[in-house]
């Protein structure tokens, strides 16, 4: 997928994003875009600032100024449970599953802000609240199963081994059919054939979705993005394809910076 | 043997209006990590409610299906009152609010319907169900209750497994944030939850008042002991709550019945004492549901 710099019409972007959290500067003046239909890395040093972006975005913390916009509108007062309704949908560092909920429960979930049937047709037992629910059902037992996951579905999260529960917690992302996804570090602690996998299974959302990454796997992140955009401290300092990224001498110098701290 | 049995029977009941105020108990726990100890009075007073509407139509489905109501709109009262103003501390202070609560819901119904211990009749007979040649220490009300209770009972449990609200209610309990990004309305759904609390409290009120009398006091010593079963079944679980609820009851029955019916709350705080030494997280608490 194209794109041009600078971007006219990114589908996410955040513009001017300044925030302070307990009297630190965590971002400056941040604008980053993320285009219809690409893969878009946001990568920096442990502390840049990139869950932050995330953060904002799904409506946990309030820029001092600055705002977010989506699909040309900006976004005020983003609500969090708003989001799949919008069409964002955010995975979590590590695996943020329901461990009292079942692989397949989990997943309805990331579907359940769409179901109409409401608080008391559900109470009372309405016959068409059972039916939306079942066809809930339907659909992330057709998830699963597309993720090949499917003989899991009764499972709970403790039972499953970790790159099936990351599976499981992607395939709730996806279930709501959001028109971005916004992934933080999904390849933690797996391996690097799952890795390769999880590669593969990025690109082929696109360009029906587009995917904003966090991610410190850097073959990951050069495999897969159409663009990077590089935080430090807080501050956007390089953004391009992954080849101008790589050979930019301040992202070279951000990143040697950080491991000579010790991180 | 036969006292023993008799005891045992006559227990039944009474642990079944422990076990619905245990799972009101239970059912705040799970929205909002927080124990209401004002739901034995949110019950007294729309006992009172329901007392009042049985004295002026004469109907005791009527007047359940008004406490249940006055129930509801209680509950969501009580977290307007308790859990906005102290949303930004600290939960101990909305607990100890919860005190608050209590003491003014019995001051209100003192002022309203008088201290008096007054009646409540019962819909169906009170009296020991003759059987097989012997009067046995069960009557029809208490099968009655016990009929209500588990209408109650599984009418709960499927609301929570099978549909969007309660999947929705138990993934706000265990993760809000998350819940959020799956688009759950977790303020709505805490609310949901202390509403059902309230409604459920308020059928606990209706079914134990023509057994003990209503004053504004009367419930004090419900919370003593739905309080120990809700921390003994785990506080999350609501097969815990309703398991030992009755457990509960069963037990002071014993206690009664062999000894003294004062010797049941002692019992009750040395089982909860025990529990809490043995089995902190309750029989059927799951800690590791805790973190997510």
């Amino acid at each position: 997928m194209k794109y041009v710099l600078p971007l006219t019409h990114p589908l996410l972007a955040t513009e001017n994003v300044s925030i302070t959290l307990s009297g630190l500067q965590i971002l400056e003046d941040v604008s980053i875009g993320v285009p219809e239909g690409t893969v878009t890395g946001l990568i920096g040093p442990n502390g840049a600032g990139k869950t932050t972006v995330f953060n904002i975005m799904s409506g946990f913390l309030t820029p001092d100024s600055g705002n977010v916009r989506f699909d040309g509108k900006k976004l005020k007062h983003i609500k969090t449970h708003h989001l799949t309704k919008l069409g964002i949908s955010r995975t979590l560092q590590g695996v943020g599953l329901f461990a009292s909920l079942t692989a397949l429960e989990n997943v309805m979930l990331g579907g359940s802000a769409r179901v109409k049937s409401g608080i008391v047709a559900d109470s009372l037992g309405m016959p068409w609240a059972d039916h939306e629910q079942n066809k809930l059902r339907a659909k992330a037992m057709e998830t699963l199963t597309e993720f090949g996951i499917a003989d899991v579905a009764d499972r709970y999260p403790s039972e499953l081994p970790y790159p099936v529960q990351k599976r499981v917690a992607i395939a709730r992302s996806l279930i709501s059919d959001p028109k971005v996804l916004l992934l933080d570090e999904p390849a933690g602690g797996i391996s690097a054939g799952d890795m390769a996998e999880l590669g593969r299974m990025i690109k082929s959302w696109t360009p029906e979705r587009t995917v904003l990454l966090v991610e410190h796997h850097m073959e990951l992140v050069m495999d897969v993005c159409d663009l990077i955009w590089v935080l430090d401290a807080g501050k956007v300092i390089a953004s391009g394809t992954p080849e101008e990224v790589r050979n930019n001498p301040a992202v070279l110098a951000a990143y040697l910076g950080d491991e000579g701290e010790g991180h | 043997m036969t006292n023993f049995v008799d005891y045992l029977l006559g227990g039944f009941s009474n642990g079944a209006v422990i076990a619905l105020m245990a799972l009101a108990i239970v059912l705040v726990w799970r929205s909002t990590r927080m124990v209401n100890f004002a739901q034995v009075g949110q019950a007294m007073f729309t006992t009172y409610v329901a007392l009042t509407i049985q004295q002026s139509t004469g109907s005791w489905i009527l007047a359940l299906v008004v406490a249940m109501a006055a129930g509801l709109v209680l509950g969501i009262v009580v977290f307007f009152l308790v859990i906005r103003p102290v949303k930004n501390s600290d939960s101990t202070g909305a607990i100890i609010a919860t005190f608050g609560v209590l003491i003014a819901l019995q001051a209100g119904a003192g002022m309203i319907w008088g201290g008096d211990p007054q009646g409540f009749l019962t819909p169906v007979d009170n009296s020991g169900i003759e059987f097989a040649g012997r009067i046995w220490p069960i009557s029809l009300y208490d099968v009655l209750v016990l009929v209500v209770t588990a209408a109650l009972v599984i009418g709960l449990t499927l609301l929570f497994t099978k549909t969007n609200l309660g999947l929705s209610m138990r993934a706000a309990a265990f993760n809000p944030e998350v819940a959020r990004l799956s688009g759950v309305r977790v303020n709505r759904m805490l609310i949901t939850g202390w509403a059902i609390a309230g409604a459920t409290g308020a059928v606990g009120g209706v079914l134990i008042a023509p057994v003990s009398t209503i004053s504004p006091n009367s419930f004090d010593i419900l919370l003593v002991f739905a309080f120990t079963a809700a921390v003994i079944g785990g506080l999350d679980s609501l097969i815990g709550a309703v398991t030992f609820g009755i457990g509960t009851g069963l037990v002071i029955s014993l206690v009664s019945g062999y000894s003294d019916s004062g010797n049941a709350p002692i019992v009750a705080l040395i089982l909860l004492a025990l529990n809490l030494l043995l089995k902190p997280d309750g029989v059927f608490g799951h800690h590791g549901a805790r973190s997510v």
